[in-house]
């Protein structure tokens, strides 16, 4: 924390901040206006495949028989995986009392809020009877690991929501109390709302630091067991593949690896298009490279155990399945992923040059879109071999492969992703201002103090 | 030309050839083995039971020639074919078999085999048939069942020339259980000359898994009646059922959850909502604290 500043240096500064991080929230241009349609437009295709799915049955997807699960299941574990950096950033590394990553937590929040609301809504996709969903829930079985799941995934969104809620707080009252009338009239009533009647006395800082405290606390285990548990819908059955018992930690490395770089996107761009460079500067990047790197060489680990260990047994139903992947029909996709996605970024990831906001932006790329690919080896080349013979069925209940439905389905939850996003950043400061004006050594007084 | 009339000279060779091939010798040492059991009605209607069981599936219905369509095909009982061989000829064919003909060297005695032959034998032009098989008669059969002495009480009536019912006497009846796939024959008994029977259930034979067992009771061929079926009859031994779902294994229904995961899974659900609630309750008070 820097040293206190004297009242009237804090206010200048002050209201440059809140100047700066406002400027998402006033802003809105034809860019914006277009980029809304899209992300609407888009959706709404995915829904009307929906739409589709939903009078005609799952017989409209590619799944059938022998691969049950297809690119909905990839989709929902991608998405589970991004949504847990919320909890590495704005949690673990918040109780690490680590500097660099304090204006970053808010965007870490909006990703697994994002991840896991559209996680969830994936799920339904899958159900060939969506109207049935409560059954989930009323013949729910103890005994299976989908249970974990359905309660998890409830659960993280929940805290995620309130981790963003809570420090949120003080920056609703002090947009309420010091925003500009460029901000529209109807938001600047939900920021009333949603303050709460925030006064900024030192018993309601004590109590949001207390929250948060618990909040930052409880979403490890929940956060950990998120993707754990997503693991296990795997790893607890015997499928060649899947029957490993380092699925949970490597779920977890991978979904920091695919999180860590779906952050540095939204960084960047919210970089360029709010003009933030001073707070998601260089150095934010320069670490967030090396975070990502070093979450790189854990999932890297883990990779070589998960291939190299039964690469070695080759037992017959396994032997099978990775000749499908090193040298068979997923071969492209499965060493795409893994020097595109894993290798060669980790070698560029450790020179200084790419850890600069472009490149490793478009590093990020590259790690995000292997990551998804990824999640798709996982699931869909074991379900093509079933250690039963594949019999006296027809030619495409062998092989998946998704249908035009399946695409669109899926396009609509990237695009529902973006749109939670836009949402987050178009309604709320995508920093926390009295966090960062009180690192700058702003009083709280100041901060807290209405406008005159 | 000559060309063609050399093909057409060696299309018919290859076809002799390949008829010859199938001709299925008998070594002349067994064609004149002569049949050890007499030729009388009991050995011709063992051998018919012996057909009924294990021929008729391919060979059909005695003179119906709906055998099975195989290459070659099976022939019927009364055909030339069948009818060519000598008694010697028909054991060796029998016990060796040939193709889709199976050998009944180890599944039928020697004598059954013989008496096999003296069945087909009763079709042949040349022999004196025994079994003479009279056009079916109209019969009425009832039955019921007496639970107490697991008994089968049976009553059975044949049209006489007069178009009247009357007792039959000496007639077989067949008791079976019904199967899920099919019946199961458990014996037969003779009527009386009062045309009454009664067959004792034995003792081994299972029902459902309260005992009850649906028994059919039917005439024999020569009769046409309607089979007389006797539902739920508590005369069987209970089945007893293995437990499927065996306690505390993955995927279990709610009966059967392992305790560990139970606990693990109710205790981490109920501490993180908790403390949830907890937090809640904290925006509560941030609410009030601001009142003041
Ligand atoms: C699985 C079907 C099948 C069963 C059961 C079967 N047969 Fe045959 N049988 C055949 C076929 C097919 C042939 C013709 C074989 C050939 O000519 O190569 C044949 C031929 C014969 C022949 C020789 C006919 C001839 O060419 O002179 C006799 C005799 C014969 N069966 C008797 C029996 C008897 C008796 C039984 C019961 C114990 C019996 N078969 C059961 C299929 C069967």
């Amino acid at each position: 924390m820097e040293k206190i500043k004297s009242p009237e240096e804090s206010r200048k500064l002050l209201d440059k901040i809140t100047y700066d991080l406002t400027r998402s929230i006033v802003k809105r241009d034809e860019l914006t206006n277009f980029w809304y349609f899209i992300l609407i437009m888009f959706a709404a295709v995915g829904l009307w495949g929906w739409g589709i799915q939903i009078r005609d049955g799952l017989g409209v997807t590619g799944m059938r028989d022998y691969v049950s699960w297809g690119m909905y299941i990839a989709n929902f574990v991608f998405f589970v995986a991004i949504s847990l950096i919320g909890f590495l950033i704005s949690s673990a590394l918040h109780l690490l009392k680590i500097q660099w990553s304090k204006p970053i937590s808010r965007v870490a929040e909006q990703v697994a809020i994002a991840g896991v609301a559209l996680a969830g809504i994936i799920i339904i996709n899958d159900m060939g009877r969506p109207d049935r969903f409560l059954n989930v829930f009323l013949h729910g079985r103890f005994a299976s690991p989908i249970i974990w799941d359905v309660t998890v995934v409830t659960t993280y969104l929940t805290i995620s929501v309130l981790l963003f809620y809570i420090p949120l707080i003080p920056d609703l009252a002090l947009l309420r109390d010091k925003g500009t009338d460029d901000i529209p009239k109807w938001k600047m009533k939900i920021y009333t709302i949603l303050a709460l009647g925030w006064k900024g006395n030192a018993e309601q800082y004590k109590l949001v630091y207390h929250a948060m405290r618990i909040l930052m606390l409880l979403i490890i285990p929940v956060g950990l067991s998120i993707h754990t548990v997503t693991s296990w819908l795997f790893a607890a059955t015997l499928r060649s593949g899947w029957d490993t018992t380092i699925f949970g930690p490597y779920f977890v490395a991978g979904a920091f690896v695919a999180g860590s770089a779906a952050v540095v996107i939204v960084m960047y761009a919210y970089r360029n298009r709010y003009g933030l460079k001073e707070y998601f500067g260089e150095l934010q990047f320069d670490y967030m490279g090396k975070l990502l790197v070093f979450v790189s060489l854990v999932y890297l680990y883990f990779n070589i155990n998960e291939f190299l260990v039964p690469g070695y047994k080759m037992k017959t139903a396994e032997g099978i399945h990775l000749a499908n992947l090193f040298t068979g029909r997923y071969a492209l996709m499965f060493w795409s992923t893994q020097l595109l996605g894993l290798i060669f970024p980790i070698l560029l990831m450790l020179m200084k040059f790419f850890r600069r906001p472009l490149p490793l932006t478009i590093i990020s790329g590259f790690v995000l879109v292997a990551s998804w690919f990824k999640r798709y080896i996982i699931v869909i080349p074991t379900l093509e071999h079933p250690f039963l013979p594949v019999q006296n069925v027809p030619e495409h209940f062998k092989h998946y492969s998704p249908t035009s439905i399946e695409i669109m389905i899926t396009l609509f939850s990237f695009m529902a992703a973006l749109l939670i996003i836009t949402v987050l950043a178009k309604m709320f400061p995508v920093i926390t201002i009295w966090e960062y004006a009180e690192e700058k050594g702003i009083p709280r007084e100041i901060i807290s103090e209405p406008k005159k | 030309m000559t060309k063609k009339i050399y093909l057409l000279f060696v299309l018919v060779l290859v076809l002799a050839v390949q008829g010859m091939a199938q001709e299925w010798i008998v070594p002349d040492e067994y064609k004149s083995v002569e049949n050890p059991l007499p030729y009388n009605l009991t050995n011709v209607q063992k051998g018919k039971d012996l057909y009924m069981k294990n021929c008729k599936s391919c060979h059909g219905d005695v003179g119906k020639h709906n055998g099975l369509p195989l290459v070659p095909p099976p022939p019927d009982v009364t055909s030339d074919i069948m009818q060519a061989n000598t008694p010697g000829e028909l054991f060796y064919r029998i016990t060796h078999g040939r193709g889709g003909m199976p050998q009944f060297e180890t599944t039928i005695s020697e004598d059954d085999r013989w008496r096999l032959v003296n069945f087909i034998r009763n079709y042949n032009p040349d022999v004196e048939p025994v079994l003479v098989e009279a056009p079916p008669k109209k019969a009425k059969l009832l039955a019921s069942v007496n639970e107490a002495d697991k008994k089968v009480e049976i009553f059975a009536e044949v049209e006489n020339t007069d178009k009247q019912f009357v007792e039959l006497p000496e007639a077989t009846v067949k008791i079976s259980a019904k199967k899920a796939f099919g019946n199961l024959p458990i014996g037969e008994v003779l009527t009386n000359k009062d045309g009454r029977a009664e067959f004792v259930v034995p003792e081994t034979l299972i029902g459902d898994e309260n005992g009850l067992v649906n028994i059919v009771v039917e005439l024999e061929d020569n009769f046409i009646t309607d089979q007389v079926v006797l539902d739920a009859a508590k005369v069987g031994q209970p089945k007893p059922l293995p437990k499927l779902i065996r306690k505390e294994i993955l995927w279990s229904t709610n009966e059967n959850v392992q305790s560990w995961l139970l606990l693990s899974y109710l205790g981490a659900v109920g501490a993180a909502w908790l403390s949830i609630a907890y937090v809640v309750f904290q925006i509560f008070k941030i609410w009030k604290a601001g009142k003041k």
